[in-house]
């Protein structure tokens, strides 16, 4: 159990492995005030102008450092970014003051319709602009830097000229963002597409990763061939781990973030994975030390 | 090449429709064809709407069961997509398209529940307010009164069925066998509330009701219990009053020279 104290905690993300906040783990995060070192929940979830979600992330939020992780604001659209999501993401954040705040490199609406998926971009020189421009509107508007995260992927544009990772190393630079580097996401899109995840971490600048996701995938069988679909409902399978391996000995001691979002199990088997990392991380070091 | 915002909007057409494949020749076969990758960002963005929609209407979920809650969840998204990044905004409108799907006949009733179910969600995410201020409204001179007006809670809602919305919201909301219920046994005057993070739903009389409305609909509170009156000769103001600032649905109060 942890000190409990009036004011929400300040100062940067330990680096450390937090665990996604979901509302079925509210009451017990609220009551008993697990060993956990951060949490992060999805800025969408505590927009309401008020009610149970918006007070019990007060009150989380007075415990644990937290981290903001957005799935609605549809940063690759060609439309106008969403003024009303805009306003309620800065209300989020002035309300529970994010150590890290982060969003997606995809798109999900055009013409004011939303599909609400994390649907991938066309790697194209046009949209690198487009999103970096993006990018640093939203981070004007917040007054703070946000970091971008790579998404999971089931197809790939016919017109693509750059990489996934030239594209969000691309974004990084031109926008002044971070990266949030979902390890799953890597492994997942590598094997729906038949690239290198070693292509991928190397493709990324050392110095711009502020934090690392990782996640259970499922696959399935399409058309004979098999296909990995980014569920968040497993544990972690080996491969990520070892990946996560590579990506802690080249981009550092960053904060870490197991999500599970589907089947939601305990909070203590959520709490061993994060046991896991850390344990990968310290191990990491050690040898580099 | 297409611009992005052709690319956007043929793959989002797509996904909203039956079949996904108007952007199938903007993608990579590469041993798996388009349109089974397409279908599986279809099936996410469906999927995803419809868990938002079954947050919202449980009970409509439950009454018509998970395959035809599914399908008109799917019809309806394609008519209504939703307008936002926040899913708890999108099933506005699926009342009234229930209402439309159900114009006549033995379903007409579920419009009804879907409404009070989506006032449900309303006041489960609007503002907190602080109980009235009742040494304040002391201090008000009674003369004043006539031109006194209430303020309502920010998460009250108020809506009159012709159904019995509420007996068959409470018979569903729960884990246990429905009891039968009779649909034409009488119409329903609701308010409904948010305490301690959960719904709370009240009857009222017509009286009780037309006060609430008239206070919600600005007028002042000699005007409220006018319309009250009108509706209940019996309707008593004094005890109105006391329940509803007991209830914490009257918070404030404003005289017309004050601010709100």
């Amino acid at each position: 159990m942890r000190e409990s104290s009036a004011e929400p905690l300040r100062g940067p993300m330990p680096a450390a492995t937090g665990i996604g906040l979901r509302a079925q783990h509210h009451l017990e995060v609220v009551s008993q005030t697990p060993q956990v070192a951060w949490f992060e929940a999805h800025s969408e979830n505590y927009f309401a102008d008020g009610g149970s979600h918006v007070e019990c992330l007060s009150r989380i939020r007075a415990n644990y450092p937290l981290s903001l992780h957005g799935v609605g604001l549809s940063l690759g659209s060609t439309d106008e970014l969403d003024p009303v999501h805009l306003a309620r993401l800065r209300r989020a954040v002035m309300r529970f003051e994010p150590a890290l705040l982060s969003e997606h490199l995809s798109w999900s609406s055009v013409g004011g319709r939303f599909v609400n998926d994390l649907l991938p971009l066309p790697y194209t020189e046009e949209a690198l602009r487009h999103v970096s421009t993006r990018v640093a509107q939203v981070q004007e508007a917040l007054g703070r830097q946000i970091l971008l995260e790579n998404v999971s992927s089931y197809l790939q544009f016919t017109h693509s000229t750059l990489t996934e990772w030239e594209f969000l190393a691309g974004v990084a630079a031109e926008s002044g963002c971070g990266i949030l580097l979902d390890v799953n996401n890597i492994y997942v899109a590598a094997q729906n597409h038949g690239f290198a995840c070693d292509d991928f971490l190397q493709g990324i600048p050392q110095g711009v990763v502020q934090e690392f996701h990782l996640a259970g995938h499922s696959r399935i069988e399409l058309g004979g061939r098999e296909i990995l679909i980014d569920t968040h409902s497993s544990p972690v399978c080996d491969e990520v781990w070892t990946l996560y391996r590579a990506a802690v000995r080249r981009f550092g001691d960053v904060p870490t973030l197991i999500e599970w979002d589907t089947d939601i199990p305990a909070l203590d088997v959520l709490r061993a994975e994060a046991a896991k990392a850390d344990s990968i991380r310290t191990a990491v070091h050690a040898l580099a030390a | 090449m297409p611009s992005l915002r052709e690319l956007q909007t043929q793959v989002l057409n797509g996904l909203l429709a039956e079949e996904p494949d108007g952007a199938a020749a903007l993608i990579r076969s590469s041993g798996i064809a388009a349109e089974p990758r397409l279908r599986i960002y279809q099936n996410n963005a469906r999927t995803n709407f419809v868990e938002a929609l079954r947050s919202t209407y449980p009970v409509i979920w439950r009454l018509v069961g998970a395959d035809y809650f599914r399908q008109t969840a799917w019809a309806f998204q394609q008519r209504h997509p939703s307008r936002s990044g926040d899913l708890n905004h999108a099933g506005g409108a699926f009342p009234d398209y229930l209402r439309a799907l159900h114009s006549y006949g033995d379903f007409r009733y579920l419009a009804d529940v879907a409404t009070l179910e989506w006032l449900i969600q309303e006041s489960l995410l609007a503002p907190d307010h602080a109980p009235l201020d009742l040494p304040a409204l002391a201090q008000v001179d009674t003369a004043a009164y006539d031109d006194l007006r209430f303020i309502l809670h920010p998460t009250l809602r108020l809506f009159q069925s012709e159904f019995p919305a509420l007996r068959i919201w409470e018979a569903n909301v729960g884990a246990a066998e429905p009891p039968a219920l009779d649909l034409g046994s009488g119409g329903e005057r609701l308010g409904v509330m948010r305490h301690e993070g959960a719904p709370r739903l009240h009857r009222m009389d017509c009286g009780e009701y037309a006060f609430l409305q008239s206070l919600t609909d600005g007028r002042s509170f000699t005007r409220a219990v006018d319309c009250a009156r009108a509706a209940d000769p019996t309707f008593d103001a004094t005890l109105a009053l006391q329940r509803f600032v007991a209830a914490n649905a009257i918070v404030h109060f404003a005289l017309p020279d004050t601010r709100l």
